[in-house]
Formats: C-alpha cells, structure tokens, sequence
C-alpha cells in the first residue's frame, strides 16, 4: 500500500527525521517520520503586546497500516508542498481481500474500524459479491477478477458454459390453490393426468396472510429432469430466482434432488439487493463473455444479450407468476396476453378443423388455449388486472405493500379457487355438449382421448413443448461458442505475430482474445432469423404505448427485424389481431406482398430462433376486404400514375421527393430506356397493373423476352404471369385476387415473395434490382396525399377500435 | 462460551388473554419470543423456570397490559480464540459457511490446511483432500474463533481450521 500525503496538514511541510528504515516492520500508529510546518502565530509578551511571529513546529507521521516498508519515496529535508504526493511504501501482510460480515477472512481484523488514522474504510476494500446465497460475504475486485479466470479455465476444460435458470413460468409453475391437492387424490378428476405428478410443499417461515400452513403446488416443465440431464452436460446450471430464499430452496429440491445440476448456485430475491431487476453483474462482475440465461420475461434482464427468451410456462391457467409481484410490471399483461391468447385460440379452432397445423407443435405462449376462451380470458385478464392494479398503485420503495401483493394473489388464488371454477364451467360446457352431442364435443374430445369416455375436459394440459425449443437454441449457442473457440485457438493470432518480433511476454497473451463472447455471437445467430423483415403491429401493442420500446418490439427487433409505425412499401409483415380488421391491416391487404400474420407467428420465429413459415399463422383476409373500397382507392391512384408515367416517360414532376436510391434506380431505368429504343413503348410503360390492361399482347410478349434473356432463374413465374396478364381480359379485380392468392400459398419465403411482387408487372424498365423501387415510385408519389390523409384515418380509427375492445373486455370480465 | 444471565424482558398481553391462565400466558410468550434470539452480544439459549412476573399494567388507549418480567436465562457469547462445533451450510471456492447455532461463520481459504483442496467440479462442489476429510454442504465442523463482529440483533465470525483437532468430526 502507498501512503500518500494526507489532506489536512500544513503544506508545505518539510521533513525531518525518518523514524524508520527501509524493510522495517511498522505497527499502525507507529511514528514512521517527522515534519516540520511554519506558521505564523500571535504572541504575546510579558507587557501585553501582541506581535505575529512565524514558528515552526514539529509533528510525528504515524503510520495508518501495519506492515514492512518496502520504499521511501521522501528523505530528510524534502519539501511537500500538497497532498496527494506519494511518501513511502507499506506491504501489509493482509490486503483484506476478502471479507465476511466485516471481518477479514484471512487476519479476523474488524474492517469497519474507525480511527483517527483510517483514510479509507478498509470495508471498502472489497465490494464486490459474487457469492449466491449470501451477502455477508465480499471481495475485491482484484479477487474477484482471479476467481473468474479460475472458473473460466475449468469451464473450458469442461467444454462448458454458465447458464442462468429462472424458476417461475420457465421451468416450473407454480400455485397456491389446495383444488390441486383435490384432484391429485381423485384419479376419477379429469385432470388427474395432468397434475398427478405435481409436487406439494410447505414453507416452516411463512407467513403469508398469517397462515402458517400455506402449500405450494409445484408443475414441472414437462420433460424437465431430461432436459437438465442433457444440458448439465454442456453448461454450468444456475438458478436466478425472485422468489424468496426458502421458496427457491423447496423448488430446488424438487427439481434437483441430488442437487446435482445447481449444487448451491441459487440466487433469490434475499440476496439480490434489489426487487426490481436481475443483473448479471450480481454473480458476474467481470465479465459475462460465457454467460447464457433462460427467462420468460426480458425486460427485467434490461434485455440482455445473453438472455436466451422461453416462451412462458403456463401450466395452471390463471394461477400466473406468484412470485411476480415483486417484479416491475409487465408491460403488455394489460391486453396483449389475453388478446392474443384469444387470437391463438380461435387460430386453433380454426385450424382444430384443418387438421391442427398449429396445435401439432404446441410452444404457444400458453398451452391451454383449447379451453374455451370466455371462462379463461375472463379469469386471467381479471387476475392479471388484479395484478396490474397492484403493480401501478404501488410506490415503487415500498416492499411491505409488494408482500401484501404477493398475500393477496395468494389469498385469492386459496378462496377464490379459480381453477375449480373454470373445471366447474367445463364441466358445465361438457355436459351441455353431451346432450346435443354436438361435434364440438367430439372434436375438443380429440386431443383428451383418454377422458373421452368420461365426456369430461380436462382444465389442465400437460402438452408443454417448450423445453425442447429451448434446449435447441442452447444447444447452437454452445456449438457456435465452442466451434468458434476451436477456430481461435487453432489460429494464433497477432500473439504469434508478436512472439515471433520478440515482444514482451508472449505468454501473457490475454485468454479473453481466444474466447468467444456469448453476448456477440447470441445476437449474431438471432439476426439472422428476422433479417430484412420490416414488421407492424396492429392490435397488439396497448395504445398510449410507445411501440418502439415495447416488449414485443424489443423482441423482434432483437431478431433483426425492423419495426415500422405505419404500413408502407417496405413492410413485410404485419402482425395483427386476428379477430380486429384494423385499418393498418385493411392497408397491407392491398399490398400483396405484405403478410399478415397473428402474434404467434411472432412466437413461433422468437422461440424458435427459426423464421417460421408464414402460411399457419397468416390471417385471412376476405375478398371483399381486399378488393372492397380500398381498392376501388386504389384504382383511381393507379389510373393516375399510369398517366402520368405514360404522359412523361423520362422525368416527372412526381419524382420531386425521390430518395438518391430511387435516382439511382430510375437513372438505371433511363439507361436500359435507352439502350432498348425499340422497346419503346415497354419502357415507357410503367409496372402498375393499370398498365397491363391497356399495354398490348405483343408489347408483353416482348418483355417475356427481355426478361428470359437477363433472369433464367425466374424465368417460368414470371413468365406465367406475364402471360396471365397479357391475356387479362377479366376485371382487374379478379386478377388480383388471384395474384394475392398464389403470393400466399405458393411462396413460402419473403425473399422469393418480393421478386413475386415486382413480377407481375410487364418487367420492361429498370434492371431487377430496381424493381422494388420502382414500385415504390410509381405508388409512393402519387399516392401520397391520398396516403397522408389514411394514414391520419388509420391512427384514428385503430385508437377508437381499440377503445371499443377495451371497453367491450371490461364489461365481459 | 455460556453463561446465567439475569435478564428483563416487558411483555405486552392483548386484553383477549385477561383471565385465570394469564401466566401461562405471559410464560409463553416469553418462550416463543426470547428463546433462540440474538442481541447482537449473546444468544438466549434456553429460559430457566423460575421467573418474576411484575403487576401488569394496562396501556392507556390500547387496552393491552404491560408486563415486566425477570428471568434467569442461559446464554451463549462467542468469544474469539473459542472452539465451537457447527454445521456447514454452503461450500464456494473462497470458503465455506458454518453455522453454529445462531452465529454465522464463515471459513476462508487461508484458514483450510493447504492439503485441502476445492474441488469444483464434484457434485455439489466440495473442499476435499483426497481422503477421508470432505467438507460439502451438511458436514459436522470443528473451528477456531478468530474474530467476530457483532451487529444490532447478528453475529459474524471468522472461523479457522488450521490449528490440531480442528476439521470435519467423523459421525
């Protein structure tokens, strides 16, 4: 330790004598030198006079720490002039580098001493907590630096990397509700399936609405145990919980009991010093290159780059995360959870009918969507509005009124017992089906053949998939970290360069270079999934929220995709409230090459790390709506544009706003105009489907041609096409019925859907690249106005929708 | 170490225990509140039977009564340079942590013989030396006091292993 010159003396001051040597042993509060300072002071004599004489006066130094001196950096009759300056060197023989409840773990010295000589606390020496259970224990960061290293090196060895485990709605669910017990004991109940491996426990501390005996009824993720079986093999597990203590503790026993996977690796809320967030400095100061974690909610991990997002567990439907109102508040659990979950259900009934694409593979952010969606929704939303009315009234300090929270939900979820309810309205359901024998009885029966029999549905599905989802992305997170640690070390690089200049220490090459850095490489491989994508939102995001930093839009975006306001030429997708015509999704009907898509496509893609085909999820949009007013908008636009192209073929006053990609493509436009004079007319024609109506057989049959010649590999779409449309004697209307039709079956990806896009028209201008553009500036510009002035429609209109179905939820619930 | 402590506890009694059992009462609540805490100084081991209940007086505007009662307790104060046995509860690379009754210790690397070793990938991880001395999570421990720090109502203590006799008891 360097012992500078303190702040408070006397500068200047000028030193004595040294009281001790070089490698002398010093005791704290042994003088180590002496100094001299002048000052001036009054005197008085023996007649009374007063007279400022300077004097000079000699003080001892003593030293603030034991130890040896190993430097002196002053001698006798050197000057100080301020502080700061360093006056000799101390090695103390304990640096406290580690600390337990302010104690040093190696000399058992209290560290929170005060004196008249301490400096600086020596408590604050080591801040840093790495340790999961307990916050007693402290280190510095010079420790904690090493401790990393130590456990980086045993990871590598191990082909292994940390992975951080959320307990509630990621791998377990869990409730308070005692009609679990019930139907435990009663192999008639029809969920007797499903919960009959569902663990109870107590906790001997609780005291949640003062009754002692509350039990907790724990649902593990279905294939849980192989699922930690496998992926213990190639991470490190940790549990990172906001439950309390004990509460992650009884958990841990049930999921873990050989304590094989986690060990001691559980952190709660007791230990994370804040109720607010989860931080991955708390366990890993230094640094989180080998990092991954596993939640259902991000934004508690601020979105972190190592977070690996599942979809939620939701097993006892309702029940919700117990723990979560310690949490801040989810953004979208006002509206978009139910909404969306109606919008999943009546996907699945629709396609429960055409043979159950969606439900087949069933990640769905909720897996009991099957239950009919009035005795659900109204529930949850009730629960969840419950939930929410605690989370906004609170004071965000005030952690007395979380614990209220938290006794309420429980309370409720103990007398209120809304999981009998919904089997009682099932029940109910099931029994009126019996009797009219409908074939909705049959069809819900399908997927609970086991009860069928029984005619009685089950509340509870035991079909949770996504365990398997999260294993895959695990599994590609540790092969792409451990391929690219491969290609690092196999290539010395720079490090070789410069052991071979002689540099110094080629052996202290830092580790971290050859170690690939998970929060790079995750997002890298997430991407890729949703590159190129533009996506809206219509319907799902509350309105007075801003979209941009949604939940949902954080999500995606994470994802490499774009996030646009309003619907416009380069929207890909719109995902949209499948029971909700907004005018964003009126908009994108009329943009054959926009999707539309419900939120779990959404799911789908984000859980997946995979660009789910669209066709499942893609909302249907009907004729009339497609081709109903709008288009009729439409038309007029197109008419005019194909005046004006045809009148100015070169330039026009409508370019006025063109981006320098749009002049680019339209000088490329200009020069293709040129090169091919005698397609004249072509070139002049420009790609609106007004066009094609007037242009002639022979004009089209030529840019057959043209195009063969410059793109085989479309060649034979484009070709259909062009042939569809040169004949085109059939109202516009159809034609583009139809073309909307094949966009969306044929074309499974958006790639090939964009090229489709541009195909249609007589391909007779611009190289193909400008094709895209084109379009854009033969609709942008003169759709302009008319687009302004929807646009403002559109926003109005989708806030009153919203407004409409809010109100209408409220009075349903 | 443990000591007889004289003690003085005031116990308040909700007007709903006024009658012929108030005693017992008093005595109960005394048990439930005082046995097993800590001042931060000592821990209340266990209360001797004889005790000395004053009047009870009641408390203008709330109606409960006031009780002050003395009583005679066995106590335990840690000392540094004290021998004590414990439990340890959690086992990381830097250390382990040991309970002895109501006080928390923890044991450092330093304080561990050097021929004890962690060993950080056994399940759960452990301090070991390749022999019969394994010191994981549930494991009944001999240590040495070697400093301590007392809080308002806790008790922190640094333990030591390295000295003859200290380490993990063979039960």
């Amino acid at each position: 330790m360097k012992v500078l010159s303190p702040s408070g003396l006397h500068y200047p001051i000028t030193v004595g004598e040294l009281a001790k040597k070089r490698d002398d042993e010093v005791q704290r509060s042994e003088p180590l030198f002496t100094y001299f300072y002048e000052t001036i002071v009054e005197e008085g004599d023996k007649w009374g006079e007063k007279k400022n004489v300077k004097k000079r006066f000699p003080v001892k130094f003593e030293a603030s720490a034991d130890g040896t001196i190993t430097k002196w950096f002053i001698k006798e009759g050197t000057v100080i002039q301020r502080p700061g300056l360093e006056l000799l060197e101390i090695e103390e023989p304990c640096t406290h580098e580690t600390q337990f409840g302010g104690l040093c773990v190696d000399c058992g010295k209290d560290m929170t001493e005060v004196d008249y000589l301490t400096k600086e606390l020596n408590s604050e020496r080591a801040t840093v907590n790495t340790t999961h259970d307990n916050v007693a224990l402290l280190v510095s960061q010079q420790e904690s630096r090493r401790a990393d290293e130590e456990t980086k090196k045993r990871l590598l060895s191990s082909k292994k990397l940390h992975l951080i485990v959320d307990l509630d709605q990621t791998v377990i669910h869990t409730t308070c509700e005692r009609t679990i017990a019930e139907w435990q004991a009663d192999p008639e109940n029809p969920n007797y399936e499903a919960v009959k491996d569902v663990r109870g426990f107590q906790l001997a501390d609780d005291n949640v609405a003062n009754v002692a005996a509350n039990w907790y009824y724990v649902k593990m993720r279905p294939g849980l145990q192989e699922f930690f079986d496998r992926v213990s093999q190639m991470y490190e597990l940790h549990i990172y919980t906001m439950a309390t203590r004990a509460y992650a503790q009884a958990v841990a026993k049930i999921i873990d009991p050989e304590r094989k996977y986690f060990g001691d690796r559980i952190l709660s809320r007791d230990e994370n010093y804040t109720d607010k967030l989860k931080s991955l400095h708390r366990l890993f100061p230094n640094n989180t290159d080998m990092v991954v974690i596993i939640d259902d909610r991000a934004d508690i991990w601020h979105y972190s780059d190592n977070l690996i997002r599942v979809p939620v567990f939701n097993f006892f439907p309702g029940a919700g995360d117990i723990n979560a109102s310690f949490l801040p508040k989810q953004q979208e659990l006002v509206t978009t959870p139910s909404k969306s979950k109606v919008a999943e259900s009546t996907a699945k009934d629709k396609s429960g009918a055409e043979g159950e694409a969606i439900s087949a593979f069933s990640v769905a952010a909720n897996p009991t969507e099957t239950v009919p969606a009035e005795s659900t929704n109204g529930v949850v939303s009730e629960l969840e509005q419950q939930l929410i009315q605690m989370g906004a009234g609170e004071s965000p300090e005030v952690l007395e009124q979380q614990v209220k929270e938290q006794e309420k939900v429980i309370i409720s979820q103990q007398t209120e017992r809304p999981l009998l309810q919904q089997q009682l309205v099932l029940d109910k359901e099931d029994e009126e089906a019996e009797e009219s024998e409908s074939p909705e009885a049959a069809e819900n029966g399908d997927s609970q053949s086991s009860e069928h029999h029984r005619h009685r549905h089950s509340l509870l599905h035991d079909d949770d998939r996504g365990l398997e989802v999260i294993e895959d992305n695990l599994r590609r997170v540790h092969k792409a970290f451990y391929d690219e640690y491969q290609k690092k070390k196999i290539m010395p690089h720079g490090g070789r360069v410069a052991e071979l200049k002689g540099e110094k220490s080629p052996k202290k090459r830092p580790l971290d270079d050859a170690i690939p850095n998970v929060t790079q490489l995750m997002p890298r491989i997430k991407r890729k999934v949703l590159e190129g994508c533009t996506i809206v939102f219509s319907g799902i995001i509350p309105l007075g929220m801003d979209v941009e930093n949604s939940d949902f839009a954080l999500w995606v975006k994470s994802f490499g995709a774009e996030i646009s306001l309003n619907v416009n030429r380069s929207t890909t997708h719109v995902i949209a409230n499948p029971d909700r015509k907004t005018t964003k999704v009126k908009k994108a009907a009329r943009y054959p090459h926009i999707k539309i898509v419900n939120a779990e496509w959404m799911f789908q893609c984000c859980t997946r790390w995979e660009r789910v085909d669209e066709t499942p999820y893609t909302i249907e949009v009907d004729a009339a709506e497609r081709g109903g007013s709008p288009f009729e908008e439409l038309e007029d636009d197109s008419i005019n544009v194909t005046g004006d192209e045809e009148g100015e073929p070169y330039e026009s006053p409508t370019n006025l706003d063109m981006s320098d990609d749009k002049w680019q493509s339209l000088g490329d436009e200009f020069e293709e105009f040129m090169n091919e004079s005698d397609d004249t007319e072509d070139a002049s024609a420009s790609d609106s489907e007004s066009v094609r109506s007037t242009a002639s057989t022979q004009s089209d049959a030529k840019g057959t041609k043209r195009k063969r010649k410059r793109k085989t590999d479309s060649a034979d779409g484009s070709e259909a096409e062009d042939s569809d449309a040169s004949v085109n004697s059939t109202s516009r209307l159809q034609k583009r019925k139809k073309r909307t039709m094949e966009r969306v079956t044929s074309l499974t990806n958006v790639v090939s859907a964009d090229k489709s896009s541009g195909l249609p028209s007589p391909e007779t201008t611009g190289p193909e690249e400008g094709q895209g553009e084109e379009d854009d500036k033969v609709f942008d510009p003169q759709g302009q106005g008319v687009d302004l002035a929807s646009d403002y429609d559109d926003g109005l209109e989708a806030e009153m929708m919203a407004e409409f179905e809010k109100s209408g939820g409220e009075d349903d619930a | 170490m443990f000591f007889i402590k004289e003690l003085e506890k005031t116990i308040q009694l909700h007007p709903s225990y006024f009658g012929p059992l108030i005693r017992s009462h008093i005595h109960r609540e005394l048990l439930l509140k005082e046995e097993g805490s800590s001042t931060g100084k000592f821990t209340i081991v266990c209360i001797l039977d004889s005790f000395d209940i004053s009047d009870g007086q009641v408390i203008p505007g709330s109606g409960a009564a006031e009780y002050t009662v003395h009583y005679k307790a066995i106590v335990w104060r840690p000392y540094k340079g004290e021998v004590m046995d414990g439990v340890v509860t959690s086992v990381i690379r830097a250390g382990f942590f040991v309970d002895c009754g109501s006080l928390q210790a923890f044991v450092g690397r330093n304080m561990i013989p050097s021929d004890i070793k962690f060993d950080a990938n056994a399940t759960p991880p452990q301090w070991t030396d390749n022999g019969d001395q394994i010191i994981e999570k549930g494991t009944n421990i001999r240590i040495k006091i070697k400093g301590l720090r007392s809080e308002v109502d806790k008790m922190y203590a640094i333990g030591t292993m390295k000295e003859d006799y200290l380490g993990p008891l063979q039960s």
